[in-house]
């Protein structure tokens, strides 16, 4: 579903070169759950990043699912994104000034929908992490893991094949934690989804199909 | 999209109040500007209705009490016969002080039946005044020594008056004002912008200079062949003031006088305009400012929506949109108040003015508000989303 190879990222400055992810080589399966772990500034996240076409690597190719998007343009990028990949991160980064289901929604609204289909798809995101009595509510009044079930919802509302979680469970506490683990090794089982998880929590990792180490930006597991 | 950014923009309401706010108060003060420039511009594309070139204004006081009026009568006749005699001098005609292009105004009301027309612009003039002024008479006459044996005394009436008191119909030989006023219209003639080309015509009534009354009114017009020069003006100054009878001579050139009553028009309005000018410059460094600051305050929000599927382009054009949809908002306020100057007739302007100001104003504001989006929407489409994700 997701390859990765030879994967380089460097970062540079005028004074200084920072080589941030050195030859990661990476084939994940449809239907897979892995999971990324290393110490802080290991890379994971620029991993995720790059996997989720939000950055673009220094050397090396990346294929999602048989298609190489090198060459696509920033508009095509934004539409393979919006098809085939969700995201969900540490902050949920939600928007604070749209109701519930306004967020659920956004992605549809990058889509050829209608209100109507937006608003029955959210809906069923919504009932899928156990939110749908609070599509009123504003991302203020809902506790961190409504928040991060929110952000769920809106990385699966448009059905896509692949999610990527930039430790989603990183801001909760531990009961919170499995409850949004639960959901997301709930969607893996069922709908088939693609799940990538940077975590540093070895306890979620290890609910996962694979573990995947990092550190210094190259992959020691 | 469009109810999405609605949406967003009402859920921010109270912060966005004193942006609307600052678009409401541009966009009062844009209307007033192109209030003034159409309702200039429109006047400007009116006829004159005279020519003023070549034509002298002697101002001039009469200084000696005579209280026999036909020696007065005569006495000015006779004055204004020398004058006209004089060579290079084509026409000659008594007028009251009012002449076109002086700041002096005289105001009258006419009654005709039912109808009272207010603030009419009112005239005394001699026989020949509409000939000095190459002033186009459209019906009947102008004065002449027929009305010396009239009952009624006559007067000419301009377009404007004419269609206000008739409209359509006959005009000539009706009697306008009530017992003691009686006026009989003998003649209509084209509109005269008398207060320069900027001030519209306004209506007007014309009537004879009674010599024997008040030995003229204080100005004499001339209309003089192209030839004539200073040395000739010094020769009909002379001839004024070795009369007697007069004293305070001065002579103006009409042309003058236009170029100087146009710029009374003009300066209050180039002042405003400055002004204005000022205003639009701060409203946009303004509306430029707080559309950056929302830039980098919504940072996290822009890579949000490049990650779930917008590419740059939509990003900047949602910007954008925002920023429209709050000039919208903003305009219909503004709309409101701008139409209840038609409505109520509040400075005695036609419609049609303040209709194309609101909407040269509504167009201005937009482009204003598309040139002050259009930077920071490329700037958050350039925004790579990894790294507006990562600053949040």
């Amino acid at each position: 579903m997701i390859r990765l190879q030879n994967i380089e990222k460097v970062y540079r400055t005028d004074t200084i070169q920072t080589l941030a992810l050195n030859s990661i080589n990476l084939d994940i399966e449809k239907g897979e759950f892995l999971s990324i772990m290393g110490p802080s500034g290991c890379g994971k996240s620029t991993l995720l990043n790059i996997m989720g076409l939000l950055d673009a690597p220094s050397k090396g190719s990346i294929t999602i699912d048989s298609q190489d998007t090198a060459s696509y343009s920033d508009k095509q990028l934004a539409r393979f994104r919006n098809k085939k990949l969700g995201f969900i991160f540490q902050s949920y980064h939600l928007i604070n000034d749209l109701q519930v289901l306004d967020n659920v929604e956004l992605p549809l609204l990058y889509r050829d929908t209608t209100a109507k289909e937006r608003r029955a798809l959210a809906t069923e995101a919504l009932e899928k992490v156990g939110l749908s009595n609070r599509i009123k509510h504003f991302p203020t009044q809902l506790s961190g893991g409504q928040r991060q079930r929110v952000a769920i919802a809106r990385a699966i509302v448009g059905k896509p094949e692949i999610i990527l979680a930039d430790e989603p469970t990183g801001n909760l506490d531990s009961a919170m934690g499995n409850e949004i683990m639960d959901i997301l090794l709930q969607l893996n089982r069922t709908d088939g989804t693609t799940i990538v998880m940077v975590t540093h929590d070895q306890y979620m990792a290890q609910k996962t199909h694979r573990l995947v180490r990092l550190f210094d930006g190259s992959q020691v597991q | 999209m469009f109810k999405h950014l609605f949406k967003l923009i009402w859920n921010k309401k109270k912060q966005n109040f004193l942006l609307i706010t600052e678009i409401l108060v541009s966009f009062m003060v844009i209307f007033a500007v192109f209030t003034l420039i159409v309702n200039y511009y429109q006047n400007y594309r009116q006829p004159m209705g005279l020519d003023y070139e070549r034509v002298w204004v002697i101002n001039y006081q009469n200084r000696v009490e005579i209280k026999d009026r036909d020696s007065l009568k005569t006495y000015y006749d006779n004055l204004l016969r020398k004058i006209s005699s004089m060579p290079y001098v084509q026409e000659a005609s008594f007028a009251s002080s009012n002449v076109p292009f002086s700041a002096n105004t005289h105001m009258n009301g006419v009654d005709y039946k039912k109808i009272h027309v207010n603030s009419v612009n009112y005239y005394e003039a001699g026989d020949t005044y509409h000939k000095v002024l190459n002033m186009q008479v459209t019906e009947g006459r102008w004065f002449s020594r027929v009305d010396d044996a009239g009952k009624v005394k006559p007067i000419v009436i301009n377009n404007s008056l004419r269609k206000e008191l008739f409209g359509t119909g006959k005009a000539i030989g009706e009697q306008t004002g009530g017992k003691d006023s009686k006026r009989v219209v003998v003649g209509v003639v084209e509109d005269v912008k008398a207060k320069g080309d900027y001030q519209k015509a306004g209506t007007a009534m014309y009537e004879r200079v009674d010599t024997s009354a008040s030995g003229g009114r204080g100005r004499i017009l001339l209309k003089v062949a192209p030839s004539a020069d200073a040395a000739f003006e010094s020769r009909v100054y002379k001839v004024m003031a070795n009369d007697p009878m007069n004293s305070g001579i001065e002579i103006e050139h009409l042309a003058d006088k236009r170029v100087s009553i146009n710029k009374t028009t003009l300066v209050p309005m180039i002042i405003l305009l400055i002004i204005a000018g000022f205003l639009v410059v701060n409203v946009a460094l303004g509306l430029f400012g707080v559309l950056w600051y929302n830039i980098s305050k919504r940072k996290g929000e822009i890579g949000l929506r490049r990650a779930v599927g917008a590419s740059g382009a939509s990003v900047s054009g949602q910007l954008v949109a925002e920023s429209m949809i709050l000039a919208t908002l903003a305009l219909i306020v503004g709309a409101f108040f701008a139409v209840q100057f038609p409505i109520l007739n509040v400075f005695d302007l036609r419609a049609s003015v303040y209709i194309i100001a609101i909407l040269l104003s509504v167009m201005f504001i937009y482009l204003l508000v598309l040139v002050c989006a259009l930077y920071p929407g490329r700037q958050a489409a350039a925004i790579y989303p990894a790294v507006a994700l990562h600053e949040e």
